[in-house]
């Protein structure tokens, strides 16, 4: 037999290609009938939202890499030039899902529900119309900014993900009688064609104003809406009163606006773009959506104003941008249509009145959001800051919610005299302002901030307080694999630990030492790091696994995270799995692993879990020969992740724990509702749910915290006499 | 439980490192945090003599952060030293005042003997493993980035301790620029220490066998206390409690070492290079005193200097109780210097019982404490030491001998004082200005001189004949006397006779007159 190479690109996915298979998954929630309508509608949003970020991120560093002639191969032997191609392709059919979705399946069924989206203005009732225009004339004409194009004037700057509407216009006078006071040369030339020359006009669709303007409702009941961009389309000529509008239509556009330069990408890379950057007028436009029906007169202008290419416009059928979908959700008086509103369980070794501190002493304690409340951890650090025993609390932020607790219970700390350390991280993308105005509070208000690495992200969770009791410093610590984000705890899986572990406790210290610039400690008690020792570590347990099955022991893997693309550790899955290890993996994103490949991955099961919570937990377990261990970590098996961030990888030791994590993991795999399966052929297909119970996982675990809150904690006995309460 | 947090920070030539610790009388030393930051202050020092301001504006910065981590801890004390990198400086002074002005931390350079002493407290500090490695014939070598110190022990004392100026940080600088055009820097590195540690063996090691090698510092240790690189478990292994391994496994790890550059070495070890590269000459120092002393077994207690600090900070405040007797290696170590410049035996141990005695009668009178006490007693037993070298001028020679001969544990003041009440023993007196002329000797230290000199001359005129002829000695203080009474059938009348001169010393020093009287015996 010939020897296999585990690196060979035939082995791998393409993690675009990847990706767009997982927003396909989200859209097959939009589409799937057993979801509440509303939610299908937040469904659709999000994939569109996804795409969006999606565009912006990578496919602008593809074009960026096609254009400065960069040409190595990805993991699956894809050039950026074919990865590009590819992406638009698949891009395409994507989009039109998207608005089939919306258009045939979604809007009839919000009508049936009550819900009347008018989709064009020309189908406006003159009532109707009558309404739209005063709403017009108040609300939106005093603040739009219409700009024409003409000799003098330049193309306008279409700002990066702008609603817009474009026009061809013709002024008045010049179709009726010419005059020939005045004229330009160019007109000269123009009477000599007998044309009438078309201007370009373009006004902004305010994103200040909402997209979705309610009308009166019918005599049914049924509540209309409809959309800003209509509103202004039909009142076109407001804008433009000495011209005729020939025509008029919405367009958006994406830009390679911001310097996104992926951290994935090689070093090589980055000063090579840079090099272009400089020669690069900003903004390159990389996606412009239009209205399927746009004049083609119209198209061709802005085509050749932005200087796009075909294949990267989309012609569109139905309204552009669905992220107003997100905002339709929140639409009051639908409540039936949606999932019963989420209410995080207690947990039950915290109740609200407890010392936190005196909990953890007790016993580590492992949280499950979003199915448990996050309240615990805001707690931890509320409840540190008055303590008077706590000496210091430190923190790495790396996403916090506005108006986060957290960072308010972190100045009153400060404020109290506390040492109060926290590294927040301004590389946190899409949150760099936001991240630089906390921290400037914080740094107000007296904590000791960091703002950073070098070079690094610092994208691990964790918390230490450090604590002087009756016989000594104690140190409490929280690790976890979600951001401390009080707002997308609620909305993403995540599990965290609270433990005051002497030898965790050391690591913890050792970690921030390291964050404030000092030496790494000697050696880790418990904790691995990233990017210096977490590679090796995974690598080293999956090894382990390998040879365990090598010897014909029992060899198993689990491990769930958001993606894997990392070239190394897949490899060294494959080899696992070609020594007979188990693999079973949950990977809710891209996964550039291919499962069912013979002699390569035959033991290797990937599935996605997409829901109506963000699946974002990492969990790692490996069988050891029966010494079972089990790990969290903020952590993907991405390039970026091991080789670029600081992350950690922390053990769940105790045993109880351990089991609740393995349960979890079973309760995962056992999903036949909203699990979809990495086929061999390379797609993803929801479980055959013949012969096997319905269970979603996600409402699986909603349950069970909600049972487990409601138990009373275990009490010790208490040695006094109750009196009777009085009989009446 | 009264529990007391110390920090102790260590300036050291490749590394600026804060350790802070719990001290309590229950549990003992209890590390807490340990932050450290690499900074080679060494690199100028040994081969410019000063220290750059960029160098220096550094070390400012990590100290006010230290300081900011020892509120953080909210310590009950401090201690920061700074060893041969700030101490071989030319403008000591002024770096010293820069970095109080700047940090307000007050350093304290340590003497080589001071800080190895320290380093030699962090491992006492361990116990009762430590008593049980030095029953048998032990070395402590302590390999710094300046130099490298070599203790010997010898049945639970320290024998002698010799300081080589080999460390590694020295040793890399030096060879800075062969390490490029060599393919074998192993060799060279060999070659050039071999020199210093067969002159080494040569004197201080003849023929004695030595069975333990403790090394310490904690570089080493955790190097080898790695678990993940192969075959580390198969190197080390723990007894007592502390990190050991034999010969032949050390043996092994060196074979390792030397096969590969220093930037492999930091890869497979999982080290910076930085480490490696310093590393590296440690581990040919090691195995070449391990092949020298033909030690068995090679000690890795994992402490450094900063354990030692805590050690003595948490003995100066009384927290515990020393488990070892430290002035007693002092007072060993002294003695074997007497020894090996062949002072009379019985005389010094006559004159020091009657110094001691005296000096225990005059407490009121001389407010000396302990520590004093102890230096008078080292004055006796290294008084004599000259007279190896000429006898007609056995002060001067003594004073030298002193003065060149590192005693561990004690201060370079505190050797100046010895030395000097040695000097001034059989010497006229000589005024501050003389005595203090071209040292750092303060008033104290001078008045300290006088005193230890005064009971010492004493001591030593009621044995002038070296026949310790004064047995059951007792001595009493009358007013203003000092009656010295002995019990003896011999004639004193040589020590009578020399005795009125120094009394008068004795009294222009204490205002109590000592006198000699006789118990008479029928």
């Amino acid at each position: 037999m010939e020897a296999i190479d585990v690196t060979d690109y035939q082995y791998y996915k393409n993690r675009e290609l990847s990706w767009l298979q997982f927003n396909e998954r989200v859209l097959e929630e939009a589409r799937d009938k057993n979801n509440p309508l509303f939610e299908r509608l937040k469904f659709l949003g999000i994939t569109a939202s996804n795409l969006d970020e999606f565009f912006m991120i990578r496919v602008a560093s593809l074009k960026d890499m096609v254009n400065a002639r960069y040409t190595r191969k990805d993991i699956a032997g894809m050039t950026p030039g074919e990865q590009l191609r590819e992406i638009l392709a698949v891009t395409g059919n994507l989009v039109n899902l998207q608005y089939s979705t919306y258009s045939r399946s979604l809007l009839p069924l919000l009508r049936q529900h009550g819900l009347y989206v008018v989709q064009e203005h020309e189908d406006l009732t003159r009532e109707q119309g009558a309404y739209v225009d005063a709403y017009f004339r108040e609300n939106v004409y005093p603040v739009l900014t219409p700009m024409a194009v003409d000799s003098s004037r330049p193309f306008p700057l279409i700002r990066n993900k702008s609603l817009n509407i474009g026009a061809l216009l013709i002024k008045k006078d010049l179709r009726t009688d010419k005059k020939a006071d005045g004229e330009s040369g160019k007109d000269k030339k123009k009477e000599k064609n007998k044309e009438p020359e078309l201007e370009f006009a373009t006004v902004q669709v305010p994103s200040g104003l909402p997209r979705l303007v309610r009308l009166p409702d019918l005599p049914d009941g049924t509540r209309v809406v409809i959309l800003l961009e209509e509103i202004i389309e039909r009142n076109m000529e407001q804008l433009f009163l000495s011209y005729d509008i020939v025509c008029a239509h919405p367009y958006r556009i994406m830009r390679n606006a911001d310097l996104t330069i992926e951290e994935d990408e090689a070093e090589d890379l980055l000063k090579e773009i840079q090099k272009q950057l400089k020669k690069r007028q900003w903004g390159e436009a990389i996606r412009l959506e239009v209205e399927e029906k746009m004049d083609k007169r119209l198209l061709k202008l802005l085509r050749k104003e932005l200087s796009i290419k075909e294949d990267s416009i989309f012609g569109i059928n139905g309204p552009l941008d669905l992220t107003f979908l997100m905002k339709m959700y929140g639409m009051e008086g639908f409540d039936a249509l949606k999932a019963p509103a989420h209410k995080p369980a207690q947990v039950r070794e915290l109740p609200s009145d407890c010392d936190i501190f005196e909990q953890i002493r007790k016993g580590d304690i492992l949280l499950h959001h979003p199915f448990q409340t996050f309240e615990p951890v805001v707690r931890f650090v509320k409840q540190a800051a008055r303590d008077p025993q706590v000496l210091a609390i430190k923190q790495t932020l790396y996403r916090v919610s506005g108006n986060s607790p957290i960072i308010a219970a972190l100045a009153q700390a400060a404020e109290n005299g506390k040492q109060v350390s926290v590294l927040v991280e301004l590389k946190a993308r899409f949150d760099e302002e936001n991240n630089i105005i906390w921290a400037k509070m914080l740094e107000k208000a007296g904590c000791h901030v960091i703002y950073g690495l070098v070079g690094l992200k610092t994208h691990s969770k964790i918390t230490l307080v450090v604590r002087r009791e009756e016989d000594g410093i104690r140190r409490y610590v929280h690790l976890g694999t979600g951001n401390y984000n009080d707002s997308t705890a609620k909305l993403y899986t995540d599990l965290g630990l609270l433990t005051c572990s002497a030898l965790i406790g050391e690591d913890a210290t050792a970690v921030f030492n390291m964050l404030s610039g000092y030496s790494e400690p000697r050696s880790w008690h418990t904790l691995s790091l990233a990017p210096l020792w977490l590679r090796d570590r995974f690598l080293q347990l999956i090894r382990r696994e390998k040879e365990h099955a090598q010897k014909g022991e029992e060899a198993h893997i689990r491990a769930k995270m958001n993606s894997l693309c990392d070239q190394e550790i897949i490899a060294s899955l494959y080899e696992a799995s070609m020594a007979g290890v188990k693999v079973e993996l949950i990977v809710r994103g891209i996964c550039c692993l291919k499962t069912g490949i013979p002699g390569v991955s035959d033991n290797i099961e990937v599935r996605s879990i997409v829901g109506n919570f963000l699946e974002h937990s990492r969990i790692f377990y490996f069988y050891n020969n029966g010494a079972e261990e089990v790990y969290c970590a903020s952590a993907d098996w991405m390039p970026r992740n091991l080789d670029r961030r600081v992350e950690i990888l922390f053990p769940i030791w105790q045993e109880e724990l351990k089991r609740e994590v393995m349960h979890i993991l079973d309760i995962l795999l056992e999903d036949t509702v909203k699990a979809h399966v990495l086929t061999a052929e390379g797609t993803y297909e929801k479980i055959d749910r013949r012969g096997k119970a319905f269970l979603n996982s996600q409402e699986y675990f909603t349950m069970e915290a909600k049972e487990r809150a409601s138990q009373e904690e275990p009490q010790e006995k208490r040695r006094v006499f109750i009196p009777e309460e009085p009989v009446e | 439980m009264q529990i007391t947090t110390f920090a102790a920070i260590d300036i050291g030539s490749y590394e600026v490192g804060m350790k802070i610790f719990e001290l309590s009388s229950g549990k003992g030393i209890r590390e807490i945090d340990h932050i450290r930051y690499g900074i080679e202050l060494g690199r100028d020092t040994y081969v410019a003599g000063k220290i750059s301001n960029e160098m220096l504006e550094e070390l400012c910065l990590v100290l006010l952060d230290f300081k900011r981590i020892m509120k953080e801890y909210q310590v009950d004390g401090y201690r920061a030293c700074a060893t041969s990198a700030i101490r071989e400086t030319r403008d000591l002074l002024l770096i010293l005042d820069k970095i109080r002005v700047r940090t307000d931390i007050e350093v304290e350079v340590l003497s080589n003997s001071e800080q190895r002493f320290l380093g030699y407290k962090s491992i006492a500090a361990i116990g009762d493993s430590f008593d049980k490695i030095i029953r048998r014939s032990t070395a402590i070598v302590d390999v710094g980035g300046g130099s490298v110190q070599i203790s010997l022990f010898d049945k639970d004392a320290l024998v002698t301790t010799q300081n080589l100026k080999i460390g590694m940080l020295r040793i890399r600088e030096r060879l800075s620029r062969v390490e490029q055009q060599t393919t074998n820097f192993a060799s060279v590195l060999n070659e050039m220490i071999s020199d210093e540690l067969r002159s080494y063996k040569k004197l201080y090691l003849k023929d004695r066998v030595i069975e333990n090698m403790i090394l310490t510092g904690d570089y080493v240790r955790h190097f080898l206390d790695r678990e993940d690189y192969p075959g580390a478990e198969d190197l080390a292994h723990k007894a007592d409690g502390i990190t050991c391994m034999n010969r032949e496994a050390f043996s092994r790890l060196y074979e390792q070492a030397m096969s590969v550059t220093a930037s492999q070495m930091a890869e497979r070890f999982q080290m910076p290079a930085e480490h490696a590269r310093l590393i590296l000459p440690s581990i040919v120092i090691y195995q070449r005193l391990i092949e020298e002393t033909g030690a068995q077994t090679i000690w890795l207690p994992g402490l450094n200097m900063s354990d030692g600090m805590a050690y003595d900070y948490a003995e100066k405040k009384k927290i515990f109780k020393s488990r070892h007797n430290f002035e007693n290696d002092i007072v060993e170590a002294a003695k074997n210097i007497a020894k090996r410049y062949q002072s009379s035996r019985s005389h010094v141990a006559g004159t020091e019982n009657l110094a001691l005695t005296i000096f225990d009668k005059m407490k009121e009178i001389h407010g000396m404490g302990r520590r004093e006490r102890l230096l008078l007693q080292i004055s006796v037993i290294l008084h004599d030491c000259g007279k190896y070298i000429n006898m007609n001028r056995t002060s001067e020679c003594s004073y030298s001998i002193i003065m060149a001969t590192e005693i561990i544990g004690l201060s370079h003041r505190e050797r100046e004082i010895i030395a000097n009440a040695v000097r001034f023993n059989t010497r006229e007196f000589a005024s501050f200005e003389e005595v203090s002329f071209g040292s750092g000797l303060e008033r104290a230290d001078y008045l300290l001189i006088a005193k230890i000199s005064a009971i010492l001359r004493v001591a030593n005129a009621m044995d002038r004949s070296h026949k310790q002829k004064f047995k059951n000695v007792k001595v009493t203080r009358k007013e203003k006397e000092l009656v010295v009474q002995v019990d003896t059938v011999e004639d004193i009348s040589l020590e009578q006779g020399l005795f009125s001169d120094k009394a008068e010393f004795f009294e222009t020093v204490f205002s109590v007159r000592p006198v000699i009287r006789q118990k008479k015996h029928i």
